[in-house]
């Protein structure tokens, strides 16, 4: 979490490995970072694990279970953190859920799975070029072109079979596994496609130099420029990432449903960007990381469980959701400003 | 970091204290269900809810209600928090008449009894049985009531087309309406089958079809949207508005002349009958597969039945 200062150190190449030991150091004063994190996991884990009837929340297929429910939610985060990390922001993701969904089900019966695969990641991917070139290229601040984005991504979906829910058919066995095959009868493949994503996102961040330079254009962008850092090219490739993200991401989500549904992700990008933010990525870029944000996406996941078998009530859920959130977050910054005073 | 210590400390008593509760038998004698709803933000489902609570607590048992709040995935992870307590059955109404396979095929895994209530769904053998409102029937008296008040009406139709039962009363609708040649539809277009969802809908719908002088909104809040729209382009009293619901909302757009009918449902019928065919099916009776539930056609003549049901 506290990396800001590799960001400094100005590099040649872009995406040459910076060294595993150095991969290694930044994980582990990330993990100190995190500490507070893990233990708000760990106080929630004791707390459901009394609250719900019969201690059925701490048992191995619930917990499975959540790792389940949080992986798309966390996937679209990963990509989000890179994006909020240089100090943009992108709106459109829960929209390109929903068409990574249509293009790729559509796509499965005339030109099979592995068409739709690649359909699916690469409409995300333009979807984020689109994105990444205009806040390259152009004064317009993310927030309007990612809002703008998100607009055009729907009208998109909702164009495909008249709005309604697209099926997906009984013998796309592949697609289907996507979201709802269990590795070793155990182990759902929305879980192992989160952990691919998850390690992927944390090497090309804390591990590379193309990494270091997010954390630069992050923390100054007119530093960063004066170092000879190529901002635009970074810029494009973080919202491609984040885009292709959420195109995966779409498909988990159609594959889980047997369907791809035009009015899916509607509101998603608002909980990946909770999860982002909890996880201790700053809204004004240059500080944030990877791990942060998986652990945001599992707290916000053990809320929305435990809360819904406690049998709270749904007006409930979303105050109690709120509070954390504000509160994890105020935690945060005052914290970082007591480290400030003290350097 | 003495507190990291402790918190360890805290989470490896608590899996011990909850892999030691997992010897104990399954229940404390208290049965318990859960229901998944579509969405809360609709009177219609809170009184279903309210129904099918009532059978349920008068019989000792406890239900959990969560809202889906129109989104797949968010229901079919309550859907899975629901069965992980192994309850003695689950209620669902489903966003997506698709999408809930995936959790119907996890419920038969565990065993569960799954039973459908309002919006039927496209794979009626991996479940119980399925309770909703005659929708087919309703949409056909929705048209009948239009055609005697306007027999040449020019029609819009808000959808909301993801639905099943909705997709069953539009069905109704242009049954009947084969019946009565001089009724045309000018569009179909997606309401939400909300009032904030059908209002700009029905705005643009009036601006671009001058001669529109009927509407069949899918549910009375749709169909609260669609007069409030009306109200600001100034053609109350000119656009006949027929939907299918009967909540009090839709009753008291009735009485103020807003509204020409609505085809009453009802929901808590719907929620005692569900439930009482879930103790059926635990106590080991036969249950149907497919139930109707008869509606009502409520117009201002009937009116006053709604508002004083309402009442108590």
């Amino acid at each position: 979490m506290r990396n800001a200062e590799h960001g400094n150190r100005t590099s040649k190449g872009t995406l040459a490995l910076s060294g595993w030991r150095q991969l290694i150091a930044t994980l582990v004063s990330a993990a100190q970072g995190l500490l507070p994190l893990l233990l708000a996991i760990a106080v929630l884990l004791v707390l459901f694990s009394l609250w719900v009837p019969q201690g059925r929340f701490l048992r191995f297929d619930n917990l499975i279970d959540l790792a389940q429910q949080v992986s798309v939610n966390a996937i679209l985060a990963f990509g989000l953190t890179l994006v909020i990390l240089i100090g943009g922001i992108d709106l459109s993701v829960g929209a390109v859920v929903a068409v990574a969904g249509v293009v790729s089900v559509s796509l499965l019966t005339p030109a099979g799975p592995v068409v739709a695969f690649l359909g699916g990641i690469g409409i995300g991917a333009l979807f984020g070029l689109f994105n990444g070139l205009f806040a390259a290229r152009t004064l317009m601040p993310p927030f309007i072109i990612t809002l703008a984005t998100m607009l055009v991504a729907r009208g998109f979906a909702l164009g495909f079979n008249e709005s309604r829910p697209l099926p997906v058919g009984e013998e796309q066995h592949l697609f289907l596994s996507l979201g709802n095959a269990r590795w070793w009868g155990w182990l759902p493949m929305p879980v192992i496609l989160m952990l691919v994503v998850f390690v992927f996102s944390t090497i090309l961040l804390h591990g590379t130099r193309f990494g270091q330079h997010l954390f630069a254009i992050g923390g100054n962008r007119e530093a960063a420029r004066l170092a000879g850092i190529a901002i635009a090219t970074h810029e494009v490739l973080v919202y491609v990432f984040c885009g292709a993200c959420a195109g995966l991401a779409g498909m988990i989500h159609a594959s889980q449903l047997y369907s791809a549904e035009p009015a899916a992700g509607q509101g998603y990008e608002l909980s990946a960007i909770a999860a982002v933010v909890l996880g201790g990525t700053s809204f004004s870029g240059g500080v944030g990381s990877v791990p942060g944000t998986l652990v945001g996406a599992i707290i916000i996941g053990i809320l929305d469980k435990g809360l819904n078998q406690a049998g709270v009530h749904f007006s409930l859920q979303y105050i109690v959701k709120g509070g954390v959130i504000l509160a994890a977050v105020w935690y945060d910054v005052f914290r970082r400003r007591v480290k400030s005073r003290q350097a | 970091m003495r507190w990291y210590t402790v918190g360890v400390t805290a989470v490896v008593l608590a899996f011990w204290a909850g892999c030691r509760s997992t010897e104990q038998p399954s229940s404390d004698g208290v049965r318990l269900f859960g229901v998944s709803f579509q969405t809360m933000n609709n009177p219609f489902f809170v009184e279903l809810n309210e129904g099918l609570k009532g059978v349920i607590e008068a019989r000792g048992g406890r239900l959990i209600t969560l809202d889906a709040q129109w989104n797949s995935l968010k229901q079919k992870n309550d859907v899975a928090d629901l069965l992980q307590q192994n309850p003695s059955a689950v209620f669902i109404n489903p966003v997506n008449w698709e999408g809930i396979k995936g959790s119907l095929l996890e419920a038969r895994r565990k065993n569960v009894p799954v039973i459908i209530v309002d919006a039927p769904v496209s794979e009626p053998d991996l479940v119980l049985c399925q309770v909703a409102s005659d929708n087919f029937e309703a949409g056909r008296l929705a048209c009948e009531s239009l055609a005697k008040a306007n027999p040449r009406a020019k029609i819009v139709i808000l959808h909301l087309s993801v639905n099943r039962a909705c997709i069953d009363r539009v069905e109704g609708f242009k049954a009947e309406m084969a019946k009565h040649p001089g009724l045309k539809v000018l569009d179909i277009q997606e309401g939400k089958g909300s009032t904030e969802g059908a209002r700009p809908v029905m705005r643009d719908l009036l601006g671009r079809f001058p001669e529109l002088d009927a509407v069949f909104p899918i549910n009375d809040p749709s169909a609260l949207g669609a007069i409030s729209a009306i109200e600001a382009a100034g053609r109350i009293g000119q656009v006949t508005v027929v939907t299918v619901d009967g909540s009090r909302e839709g009753a008291l757009a009735i009485q103020a002349g807003k509204l020409h009918a609505t085809v009453a449902q009802f929901p808590r019928e719907i929620g005692r009958i569900a439930g009482e065919k879930a103790y059926d099916h635990l106590e080991g009776k036969p249950v149907e597969k497919d139930i109707k539930v008869p509606v009502k056609l409520i117009t201002k003549e009937n009116v006053h039945e709604i508002l004083n049901a309402s009442k108590k």
